[in-house]
């Protein structure tokens, strides 16, 4: 009950602060204009699914991270938490409502990017060539992959980091560093990558996110 | 408006505080605290900076559990019983914070809703305390807009909103305006009056004068005392003495000892009599005597005073007696 009833705030609070407007129209502008850049320098008009995956990869990983720790720590030091810790909820739910807007927001903001590829292809190109969509998929995997892992390390950092300015600095050191393992089983070619790459997020992201509880818990507010 | 009476008390202990100690560190910023609160009693709750005010009541609240010594709170041990008593807290922080995108509204709904009551309750309750802490014309106003008496307001409605059994109020009266103080006061007074047991933690002694029923001296982390104003008056000075200032110099207040409670007379100045009152008798009568007293004798006086130490001078005694210790 409260879990929903705090990812739902969350979601409120994300949208009356114009976070998803940032992200839902950011996000995809920016794929587009990173193409825009790479045919004017490279003269390679390549597919714009396959650009609009990789920002996605790279840029709303550290997005996620970087909401995440920058909102707890923030809120952590102006005591915002103190009116939710003493009601009857559980504290974890707090992190995991966090958790969950963020990843839904940020996953959103990644499909959004990836089908204004997809129409952009379709548009400039009349068609859309099979191989996109046979990649699509694992890249999708990918994404949000890296978006759950990137959201849980942002979660720990968040909880961990005494000030906004160390958690930035944890975020670049660690939090892009890590997300990066859901591309080891495709990098390496392995057998089931897709599948591996799931399950390698869901183990490391519940491993972090176990962690960031631990702390909350413990702490004295 | 002392309240030595506990108007709305009823005589079961509610919170119960046994050899409390918190450390940070090496620094001891609980020094085994122990006292009570009985039910529908208001207790002020004062002390230096840096007492330990703020870490009682944020034990209290279970924000801090890594404490020694025992609490509970409406019969539930903290930290075992945490999710019962959370059932029954409202508190309101020293420094209340909300998230910047919050209005009023929103942040009312939100943590009446945290709090376990449904959502038609929580609409129609708002509206209710809106209108109490005269806060209804900033409903759907962004909390980040509003001023810090006003925030300070919104604090105090979100722990009233769901009409908790026990109120922690932890410097509640800081950044309001004298008419909202006394407004506030007036509320506290009410909640009381409904049985809502109370700690109100305040640097502005009158204030706590004003609404507490028992007051506790905190300094340096150790309780110094506790009980009702006139308690704790008559434990800093046992003897009332009445101060009486004679427009002429004349001997007539020798007859002054004769009067049934008074104990002693003496003149410390010429024209300055200081008449000392028995214990056990009443304050009031014994006074009412002594005037009639200086009218049978045709005594001219300017000023007839009782010397009873204000909470200030109690509340300074107490502390710089804990510092010299």
């Amino acid at each position: 009950m409260s879990l929903a009833l705090l990812s739902i705030d969350e979601l409120r609070g994300f949208y009356k602060s114009k976070v998803m407007l940032f992200l839902w129209v950011g996000l995809p502008i920016i794929a587009i204009l990173f193409r825009f850049v790479q045919v004017s320098t490279t003269g390679q008009d390549i597919s714009f699914t396959v650009i609009s995956t990789l920002i996605v990869s790279s840029l709303a990983g550290t997005l996620a991270s970087v909401m995440l720790a920058v909102s707890i720590i923030n809120e952590k030091n102006r005591h915002v938490y103190e009116l939710f810790l003493i009601r009857p909820l559980k504290r974890r739910n707090i992190l995991f409502s966090k958790y969950l807007s963020v990843y839904l927001c940020v996953a959103i903001a990644s499909l959004i990017s990836v089908l204004v590829g997809i129409v952009t292809d379709f548009i400039i190109g009349g068609t859309l060539s099979p191989a996109v969509f046979d990649s699509l998929g694992q890249s999708l995997a990918i994404s949000f992959s890296m978006i759950a892992i990137a959201c849980a390390a942002g979660v720990l950092i968040g909880v961990a980091s005494p000030s906004v300015l160390v958690g930035a600095i944890l975020v670049i050191y660690g939090g892009n560093q890590i997300s990066v393992i859901p591309l080891l089983p495709t990098l390496l070619n392995t057998s089931n990558a897709t599948l591996i790459t799931i399950a390698l997020a869901v183990v490391t992201a519940a491993a972090l996110l176990a962690g960031a509880v631990a702390l909350f818990e413990r702490k004295q507010f | 408006m002392e309240n030595s009476d506990l108007n709305g008390a009823n005589g079961i202990d509610f919170v119960v505080l046994k050899n409390v100690s918190k450390y940070y560190g090496t620094f001891r910023a609980l020094d085994n605290v122990s006292f009570t609160i009985k039910e529908g009693e208001i207790f002020g709750y004062i002390g230096p900076n840096g007492a330990g005010k703020t870490t009682t009541m944020k034990i209290l609240v279970d924000l801090i559990s890594d404490f020694q010594g025992e609490i509970s709170i409406g019969g539930h041990q903290i930290p075992k019983e945490r999710n019962e008593i959370h059932r029954l807290l409202g508190y309101l922080p020293q420094n209340v914070a909300f998230q910047d995108w919050r209005t009023v509204n929103h942040a009312l709904t939100t943590f009446g809703r945290l709090s376990g009551l449904s959502l038609q309750k929580v609409e129609d309750s708002i509206p209710k305390i809106l209108d109490l802490l005269a806060l209804s014309d900033v409903r759907h106003k962004k909390i980040s807009q509003l001023s810090g008496g006003m925030i300070q307001k919104v604090g105090l409605a979100q722990a009233l909103l769901h009409e908790p059994k026990f109120l922690v109020l932890d410097e509640p009266l800081g950044g309001l305006d004298p008419l909202s103080r006394h407004q506030f006061k007036d509320i506290v007074l009410k909640l009381r009056n409904k049985g809502t047991t109370i700690l109100f933690s305040s640097h502005i002694l009158s204030d706590v004068q004003d609404v507490a029923d028992r007051i506790g001296i905190i300094s340096r982390g150790k309780i110094r005392q506790i009980g009702t104003l006139n308690e704790l008056k008559s434990n800093l000075q046992p003897q009332n003495i009445v101060e009486v200032l004679l427009s002429y110099v004349t001997d007539k207040w020798v007859e002054f000892k004769s009067i049934n409670g008074v104990k002693s007379v003496e003149q410390p100045s010429p024209g300055r009599i200081l008449v000392y009152l028995a214990e056990g008798f009443d304050e009031a009568e014994v006074i009412d005597a002594l005037v009639q007293a200086v009218a049978r004798l045709k005594i001219k006086v300017r000023g007839i005073t009782l010397l009873s130490p204000s909470l200030d001078e109690i509340y300074l005694n107490y502390v710089q007696e804990s510092e010299t210790t």
